[in-house]
């Protein structure tokens, strides 16, 4: 076999593999496309483009995806946000053309449909109570604590994930709130580090409920 | 809103799908800075800057001639 041979052959193996591999993933980037082209569509909305027609034919080519189960939750998020933000740029509650009705309601049905999409958590809380005490004055006065704490846990660490370790057997066995929120904090510094913090969580919200627990009981 | 590394991504992805392994190299440059750590992409990307160096090699006019230049001197 010669040479040109040995590499038409390799050649072959390589495209074939691409092939598949992307063939393997056509689901997902059929979906991707699709949120793509409804991004563009909002995005051209602020230059002054009529998304009306280019939107019905987003409706007419993905409604299918309702009855199919090619999307995952953050895909209905992602394109339900997309959604909420075109309904309020074309102020479809105050635009009565026939265009805008149809496309308002298609965005009701998706809505509907997909009900994942429209919940939300919603944080709530009383108003401002000066008899709460001065919020921002407690957080100041946290701050130095936590970093003496820190400071405390970090002796003769090689890495802040022993901290971490440290910092969340206090706040389980301890009740140490300070422990706890410093715990929170490490917790996010690494996940914003790229790092697996999945196993830290789960012990941060066990620290969180002893500490709830603890709470209640005194 | 996708971020730029995963529409460049994406494009990689189309490219390849229409067998246009120059764009989807491109793509998978512009892609990379902000694709970490994701094994599925580094292994489609590598793959797609193999297959361009074999196209390139099959291209190159003395991928035949040098192996005519031993048999040669191999019979003397």
């Amino acid at each position: 076999m010669s040479r040109t041979d040995n590499l038409k052959a390799f050649e072959i193996v390589l495209e074939s593999f691409l092939e598949r591999a992307v063939a393997a993933k056509e689901k997902r980037l059929q979906v991707a496309q699709g949120i793509n082209r409804l991004e563009q569509i909002d995005s051209r909305m602020t230059s002054g483009v009529d998304p009306v027609d280019r939107l019905g034919e987003w409706f007419a080519d993905h409604n299918r995806w309702l009855e199919q189960e090619n999307l995952k939750h953050s895909d209905i998020d992602r394109i339900g946000r997309i959604l909420d933000n075109i309904r309020n740029e074309l102020d479809l509650e105050n635009d009565e053309s026939p265009a805008s009705r149809k496309i308002s309601s298609e965005i009701d049905r998706w809505q509907l449909a997909s009900p994942q999409s429209t919940q939300s958590l919603v944080l709530k809380r009383g108003p401002e109570a000066a008899a709460e005490g001065d919020t921002v004055a407690d957080f100041r006065k946290l701050i130095p604590n936590i970093g003496q704490l820190f400071e405390q846990y970090a002796v003769s660490k090689l890495h802040i994930m022993s901290v971490l370790d440290e910092t969340l057997r206090t706040a389980e066995l301890q009740k140490n709130k300070e422990a706890l929120i410093l715990s929170a904090f490490i917790i996010y510094y690494l996940k914003t580090g790229g790092y697996k913090v999945d196993p830290y969580v789960m012990r941060l919200k066990q620290a969180e409920k002893a500490l709830e627990e603890d709470d209640s009981d005194a | 809103m996708l971020s730029h590394p995963e529409k460049a991504y994406l494009q990689a992805l189309m490219a390849v799908r229409r067998k246009d392994y120059m764009s989807a190299a491109r793509f998978f440059e512009q892609a990379a800075p902000g694709i970490k750590n994701n094994r599925e992409f580094d292994l489609l990307r590598e793959t797609n800057r193999l297959l361009l160096a074999v196209k390139r090699e099959l291209d190159s006019p003395n991928v035949e001639s040098s192996i005519d230049i031993e048999e040669k001197y191999s019979h003397g």
